[in-house]
């Protein structure tokens, strides 16, 4: 039986949009979040791909509690973090600490890397005292790669990178259990990307830890991602294991996002489907009837303006065991093979002996 | 040949030293063809796109040898007055972030018809109804209301299309796309390339690709060259180097990236870092990092060795690379 982490239920983040000055009225909201269950396992890795604007970053932010949720409920081992407050609060906080996703300003220029890896022991004295502090700071800097003797550097010595890692050992310090990554890599070069997902696969081992993995890049969640839910328009419309999302994917939106990853093979350019989706995003503010899909989608009927389809496993597969039986809120749910099946086991990618992977300088 | 950059070299001043940007780059584009020019950042794909462009800031930038043949004629030598005419009709260029490229307090029909304006000597008005039907051309709807708006009340798919509509306006015989679509949504970067490689078409246009993006590259490129500290380290059509590369960076990098139809175990990383371009390595740029790296690596800067007809790398093993 596994267990879960974090629960997360009806799950909402409304922004009010107001007019006038001394009394303001509310015109409207920007629905962000509008209804987002999941759960996360411990271990696991919860990959959570979308476009721009699909709340993805708003359910990060509200998982740390850096944003309070409109409605819903987020329990952490079966408690609920909305509703805590104080001391309560502050020890769930230690709990789930988060990377984010631009190294260049998450980390304080007129800090040293010392300060700003041990600045969680100052808010939690507990977990290192005083005089035990610059070496757990160091012991962090190891773990992730870094030399020890760069504690007193500043963050602009170092490369892109680099100053992931160091976000890395800040999220790492207060021992978590939980660590939220909204787009961790996106800011990093290619040959650098590796190293930090390579170094994230290793801590969570290490530590023991469960990641909700923010990005959108999909190739890069299927890595290193046990289960992933697609967002669409603040909703999750697609959730499953990698294997049935990416290779068994039942809803539209998964299987348009899916065939439109450019894949880094020119054989297969002349013998893939792309389906190419019309149009954007519709606003937030102004989200459509029924299934919010439906404005770019090929299949839409009537049906899916006047009922909002469920996060649920479709009807057509309910009965089947199938890797196709997986929550997919459509009500045309059909499996699809997006994406070209897989080529020659073992040939990709190769390993590297471990002095390499580790990019220690 | 349409575009030729020949031995291409620029450095920057700066407060604590020169900075070798570009050190020798070759490549060239025919009528028709796309160019992926591949690189992570400061590797100076871009600085070659500024210098082919004539838009490089100089000071601190200067061009420091090489012969740029477009068309013939070597853009190098030409006055700025000359440069201005090729620039925007002859050859143009998109940009990455189309929000910050459009002029904010202008319509983008005004944008759009400033082209014919300046170039063509036409009329506001006939400007304007060229703007309309460009805006058509590249499917942005109701092209007719919409040519009165501001880039803000456009989203970034729109606006993108509005940068390739100005690129095109003139009918340049090269486009050079920067990131075109790296601040862009999947679904939408799709629409966008798939509208320039139709429109390339449709024009018979060279393009040169500036990407670090090696899916994007396998899907529309004709031929790649790769990029590392201001050298092409490995030229080759598209086919060949995701077959089989024949320089160890091109090698790391197709392996580095994970791949949304397998699923792997450990990515493979390349070690270290890009050098620094005021200390670049001696020998071999990519020796310090590179995994079959010898001691004639360390002391020897490589030559272009050719592979075969149309192909070129720059490292002495790339015989023992091409075979795994």
């Amino acid at each position: 039986m596994v267990e879960s982490i974090i629960e997360v239920t009806g799950l909402v983040k409304h922004y009010p949009l107001t007019q006038g000055i001394l009394f303001k009225k509310q015109v409207g909201a920007v629905k962000a979040v509008d209804g987002v269950d999941f759960t996360l396992n411990k271990g696991e890795t919860l990959g959570i791909v979308g476009e721009s604007g699909c709340g993805k970053s708003t359910v990060a932010k509200m998982l740390v509690n850096l944003e309070q949720p409109t409605a819903g409920s987020i329990k952490y081992k079966g408690e609920d973090i909305t509703q805590l407050s104080g001391k309560a609060l502050k020890s769930v906080r230690r709990n789930i600490q988060m990377v984010f996703q631009d190294p260049y300003t998450s980390l304080n220029p007129r800090m040293t890397v010392g300060d700003i890896i041990g600045e969680p022991y100052d808010i939690h004295p507990e977990v290192a005292p005083k005089g035990d502090r610059r070496r757990k700071v160091q012991d962090l800097l190891d773990v992730v790669g870094l030399n020890p003797e760069y504690i007193n550097r500043y963050p602009h010595q170092f490369s892109g990178g680099q100053r992931q890692r160091i976000g890395i050992a800040r999220g790492l310090a207060l021992r978590p259990e939980v660590i939220v990554a909204d787009e961790p890599v996106s800011a990093l070069d290619v040959s650098v990307q590796a190293q930090v997902i390579n170094l994230m696969d290793r801590l969570q081992n290490e530590f023991d830890l469960s990641y909700v993995f923010i990005a959108h890049d999909l190739s890069i969640v299927r890595h290193i991602s046990d289960r992933v839910g697609v967002m669409y328009l603040g909703r999750i419309v697609e959730i499953g294991r990698d294997a049935e999302i990416y290779d068994h994917p039942t809803h539209p939106y998964t299987q348009a996002l899916l065939s439109a990853v450019p894949v880094p093979d020119p054989e297969a350019r002349e013998h893939r489907e792309r389906i190419i989706l019309a149009g954007d995003v519709p606003s937030p503010t102004n989200i459509p009837s029924g299934c919010r899909f439906r404005t770019r989608c090929w299949k839409a009927q009537e049906r899916c303006a006047l009922e909002v389809p469920a996060l649920a496993v479709p009807s057509e597969f309910r009965l089947t065991s199938g890797p196709a039986a997986h929550d997919s809120a459509c009500h045309f749910a059909e499996e699809m093979q997006v994406v070209p099946s897989e080529g020659p086991a073992g040939e990709l990618p190769r390993t590297p002996p471990d002095d390499l992977a580790n990019g220690r300088e | 040949m349409l575009l030729e950059v020949r031995d291409l070299h620029v450095e920057f001043r700066t407060r604590d030293g020169v900075a070798k940007a570009v050190n020798g780059v070759d490549y060239a584009v025919d009528a028709g063809e796309t160019l992926a020019v591949l690189g992570e950042s400061g590797s100076g794909k871009s600085v070659t796109a500024q210098a082919i462009m004539g838009i490089l800031d100089m000071p601190p930038g200067r061009i420091a040898g090489g012969e740029i043949l477009f068309q013939g004629k070597d853009l190098l030598k030409l006055k700025e007055e000359e440069r201005r005419k090729v620039r925007g009709a002859e050859m143009a260029m998109i940009f990455q972030d189309a929000l910050s490229s459009l002029n904010p307090v202008l319509s983008v029909g005004d944008q759009l018809g400033e082209m014919f304006v300046v170039h063509r000597g036409m009329s506001k008005k006939d400007a304007r109804a060229k703007a309309v039907e460009l805006m058509d051309h590249v499917r942005i709807p109701a092209a007719k209301e919409r040519v009165k708006q501001y880039p803000h009340q456009f989203s970034g798919g729109m606006r993108q299309r509005i940068m390739i509509a100005m690129a095109l306006a003139l009918e340049p015989a090269l486009i050079i796309a920067d990131e075109p679509t790296t601040a862009l949504d999947v679904t939408v970067q799709a629409q966008v390339m798939d509208l320039l490689a139709e429109l390339q078409r449709e024009y018979n246009m060279g393009l040169i690709l500036i990407t670090h993006d090696l899916g994007v590259v396998a899907d529309v490129a004709d031929r790649i060259a790769v990029m590392y500290a201001g050298r092409i380290v490995e030229q080759a059509p598209v086919h060949d180097i995701y077959k089989a590369p024949a320089h160890p960076y091109t090698r790391g990098l197709l392996d580095s990236i994970p791949r949304l139809d397998q699923k792997g175990q450990e990515l493979y990383a390349i070690k270290g870092l890009p050098p620094n371009l005021m200390a670049i390595p001696p020998g071999c740029a990519f020796n310090p990092r590179c995994p079959m790296a010898q001691e004639l690596c360390r002391t020897d800067e490589p030559p272009l060795y050719e592979v075969s007809q149309d192909r070129t790398s720059a490292c002495h093993f790339w015989r023992e690379c091409l075979n795994g």
